[in-house]
């Protein structure tokens, strides 16, 4: 069944990442991952899931060169991972991480936003369009002067984001970005999510445990013990129990209640809303 | 926390100091530097008063900012006051104490000590009260840009400071936190005997070092990601430029340097 | 009462021009033995009030009273140390405080700082970590080698081995996976079932405390803008909306049930498992009411 989603998904558009048997580790005995295979599409949105320490961050961290490589091929928009491509392909592939207080380099958001872009070498003219640009994308237009010290988490978390989208990186990859968020903090970076996957211009790859993000995208990857346990898509992996428990997830409430209801003989659909549950079970009828 | 935000914080009024070239600030604040340390008359310190409080108020930045500069080193300028008063014995004595023996001209040089050490403080605050962060790590570059000849790299050295700068105060927010738990845990260094400080020292130390070299090494890891690399080129958003303006602000001081040696 | 706040407040930097005030007019009372939920949007003044409990902050204007303990604005305060011993308080990612080179001598360091004896110490650090469901092998391990999500069970149990009468925790189970969160909040609830423990956790997802928390707690910008059951959140959850708060599904899927099926004056179940249970047993009362011919219920209404 895994081979057959790959495949589903696969093919229709060309791979932007590709790894052969890649496996890393500081100790040959006990490998943090062990001979990876995979391939996703440009435009896709991966959930990579698994429990803590199963090698999630290591992976990603590897398609970057962020860590030494230590087996098997990798080749991202085209480059192979070599010692020549790594800047090639650090400026395809942008990462948000966990703690918005340690991805946060400059002393002001606009100096933070620059600091890629200046790196890249570009022109005043360019430069000055993209901040605009990708502040006000992401709203933050207004506090282009304040320093890290007066924005709350989910500010700081719009900052690192509109600091790599101003790069222009065709993969985008958010190792746990919403983890350190309140709620509505959250269901901001939701949104973001959302509009970056309708632009169509960005693979998407997150490392979360969020049921919600998970369901938003178009396919997960779990990782167990450092290899991969499961290709799927969101609603197979949260109706296979063993498959959730082996990492460490929990369906979203309405999978839940929807489960609940039918071991009590009840069959419904996942409900979109109270309403709609509400509603079917109200003119429930046991005969149907 | 907010009050130590204030390391490294521009407040803009936009005034004509703001609009400075920083590398023209940084060269007028290191003059000022010398020449307070030259002014050692009562004369001379009045005229570079004169300068000090006109550039200051020009900025129309508010008081209690450069208050809030200088409140930090309350404690050092009392101890420095002290100091002084009881150890030059000039002029008449005003009162006696044993050995201890307190002198007019003690006195004065105490309160000439502070008030040095006050328009230093307030004065070169002026530089980070007028200068945006970035702009002052590009005029710290351009002022150490000779130290390439040495093999010295001035972006290494602004780098640094700029990163140190960033992180300190949240380093500190984070030591506090620490602090309070393991006052949580009985560890209260304000209720100890002062043996058992130094052991609860170790108590804050060592979760502060662990917790600031994982920022590091995060740090290191969201730089890379973005492409950063040692010594590579970079282009800049905002340019320094010299104008007529900065020329002027130069040869002030250097017009209050002259005057106050001929004082 | 295990706590009790009069009229409290508190501003930081009080004396200086950047005053800011952090908590106003706050009346507050917490029951012993009772498992509270704090929750409020981010700066409401949620980790300023838990550091009145055990006296790291004293308030500004008016009285706190955690147990015997009375502290009151402008008056020399008692002696703080007993209090901390009583009062325990699991800071944010706890286990960023730990510092010695075993598990075991982390877990001895409160106790052994309120003068309890090396040997009692070891023993509550062994039954701290049994309560923290950690098998006692880890006692010898160094504490960064250990997971992060038994770093942070461990970090608790070294608050935990002070024998506190009250534990206050600032959101236990941030950065956590969902079955460690989920674990986490039950062995917190057996804390204070079993061993009578007054818990108090402020938390930001309020769905997985729901189902426990005997009372809640709402802050807003600094005021209290709720007090009172998880029943009373329930009937009228609009309240959260008004503190920033989202509506967590547990609790609109119970309002929407409760209203339709005529549900209002029981006890909320806010559990996927109960709701089930429930309307389950509805559907099956009517289908039995049905069946016998007595009345159509379901298709009166339509």
């Amino acid at each position: 069944m895994n081979q057959a989603y790959n495949d589903r998904t696969a093919g229709e558009k060309p791979a932007v990442i590709a790894l052969e048997g890649v496996s890393f580790g500081y100790d040959p005995e006990h490998p943090i991952l062990h001979d990876i295979n995979v391939s996703i599409p440009q435009g896709q949105w991966v959930s990579i899931v698994g429990p803590n320490g199963c090698g999630k961050s290591t992976l990603v961290k590897l398609l970057n060169a962020l860590l030494p490589k230590s087996a098997g091929h990798i080749s991202v928009c085209g480059h192979t991972l070599q010692e020549e491509t790594v800047q090639s392909i650090r400026q395809c592939i942008g990462m948000v991480f966990q703690n918005p207080d340690n991805q946060f380099i400059g002393q002001t958001v606009e100096e933070d936003i620059l600091f890629g872009l200046e790196g890249q070498c570009l022109s005043y003219e360019e430069m000055k369009e993209r901040l605009e640009f990708y502040t006000g994308k992401l709203g933050i237009g207004h506090l282009l002067s304040k320093h890290p010290g007066e924005l709350s988490g989910g500010q700081k978390q719009r900052v690192a984001i509109a600091s790599i989208l101003a790069m222009k990186p065709g993969i985008v990859i958010f190792d746990e970005a919403s983890s350190m968020l309140d709620e509505g903090s959250r269901d901001e970076l939701m949104g973001i999510l959302r509009d970056m996957q309708a632009a169509g211009s960005y693979t998407i790859l997150l490392i979360t445990h969020d049921a919600d993000e998970i369901l938003a995208s178009d396919r997960v990857l779990a990782l167990h013990g450092g290899s991969i346990a499961a290709d799927v898509s969101p609603a197979e992996l949260f109706r296979d129990a063993e498959l959730l428990e082996k990492c460490h997830l929990r369906e979203p409430y309405t999978w839940q209640l929807a489960r609940e209801l039918e071991s009590r003989g009840i069959t419904v659909d996942v409900p979109a809303s109270e309403k709609e549950l509400i509603d079917t079970l109200w003119q429930y009828n046991y005969s149907k | 926390m907010n009050e130590r935000l204030l390391l490294g914080r521009s407040i803009d009024t936009g005034s004509w100091v703001h609009k400075l070239d920083a590398r023209s600030k940084i060269t007028g604040m290191l003059l000022y530097v010398a020449i307070i340390l030259l002014s050692t008359s009562w004369r001379s310190i009045g005229l570079v008063a004169v300068f000090s409080i006109v550039v200051m108020a020009t900025t129309r930045i508010p008081l209690k900012y450069f208050i809030k500069a200088v409140k930090p080193l309350r404690y050092l300028m009392l101890f420095i006051f002290i100091v002084q008063a009881l150890s030059v014995k000039e002029g008449e004595v005003l009162w006696s104490l044993g050995s201890f023996s307190l002198h007019a001209g003690g006195l004065r040089m105490g309160a000439f000590s502070v008030i040095r050490m006050l328009f230093l403080l307030t004065f070169t605050a002026l530089l980070t009260f007028t200068t945006t962060p970035a702009k002052l790590n590009q005029g710290l570059e351009g002022v150490l840009a000779p130290l390439k000849k040495l093999r010295l790299s001035p972006d290494r050295i602004t780098l640094m400071i700029s990163i140190a700068l960033r992180f300190i105060p949240t380093i500190l927010d984070e030591a506090q936190i620490i602090l309070k738990a393991q006052a949580s845990r009985g560890a209260d260094l304000k209720e100890l005997p002062l043996k058992e400080k130094a052991r609860m020292l170790v108590s804050l130390l060592v979760p502060v070092i662990a917790s600031a070299f994982r920022r590091a090494q995060d740090l290191i890891y969201s730089m890379e990601a973005r492409g950063f690399r040692m010594d590579a080129p970079r282009s800049r958003y905002h340019r320094l430029r010299w104008g007529a303006a900065d020329t002027l602000f130069v040869a002030m001081f250097v017009v209050l340097g002259v005057a106050v040696v001929l004082l | 009462m295990a706590i009790q706040l009069q009229q409290v407040s508190y501003t930081y930097a009080d004396r200086s021009m950047w005053k800011q005030t952090a908590l106003h007019g706050i009346n507050l009372e917490i029951a012993e033995g009772s498992l509270t939920g704090i929750a409020g949007a981010t700066g409401s003044g949620k980790s300023t009030l838990l550091q009145l409990f055990n006296g790291i902050l004293k308030p500004t204007e008016g009285t706190v009273q955690v147990l015997d303990v009375t502290i009151t604005a402008g008056e020399k305060s008692p002696r703080l140390l007993p209090l901390r011993r009583r009062v325990g308080l699991v800071f944010q990612f706890p286990e960023q405080q730990m510092f010695e080179d075993t598990v075991e001598k982390d877990l001895c360091f409160g106790p052994l700082n309120f003068g309890v004896s090396l040997e009692e110490a070891k023993a509550r650090a062994r039954k701290s970590m049994t309560d923290m469901g950690l098998d006692l092998a880890l006692l010898e391990r160094n504490p960064f080698r250990l997971s992060g999500g038994q770093m942070r069970k461990a970090a608790i149990a070294s608050v935990l081995a002070m024998d506190p009468d009250i534990v206050v925790l600032d959101e236990p189970t941030a950065t956590l996976d969902p079955v460690s969160r989920a674990e986490l909040i039950a062995l917190l609830e057996r804390l204070c079932r079993e061993q009578g423990r007054t818990i108090i956790i402020v938390t930001h997802r309020m769905d997985e405390l729901l189902p426990y928390a005997d009372n809640w707690v709402l802050l807003k910008d600094g005021e209290l803008a709720f007090q009172g059951s998880g029943g009373e959140l329930a009937a009228d959850p609009a309240i959260l909306e008004r503190c920033g708060l989202r509506v967590p599904q547990s609790l609109r899927y119970w309002q929407a049930a409760a209203e339709r099926f005529g549900l209002s004056g029981e006890k909320p179940l806010l559990t996927a498992e109960g709701l089930a249970g429930r309307l389950a047993a509805l559907l099956e009362e009517r289908r039995t009411l049905n069946a016998s011919g007595t009345e159509e219920m379901g298709n009166g209404h339509e």
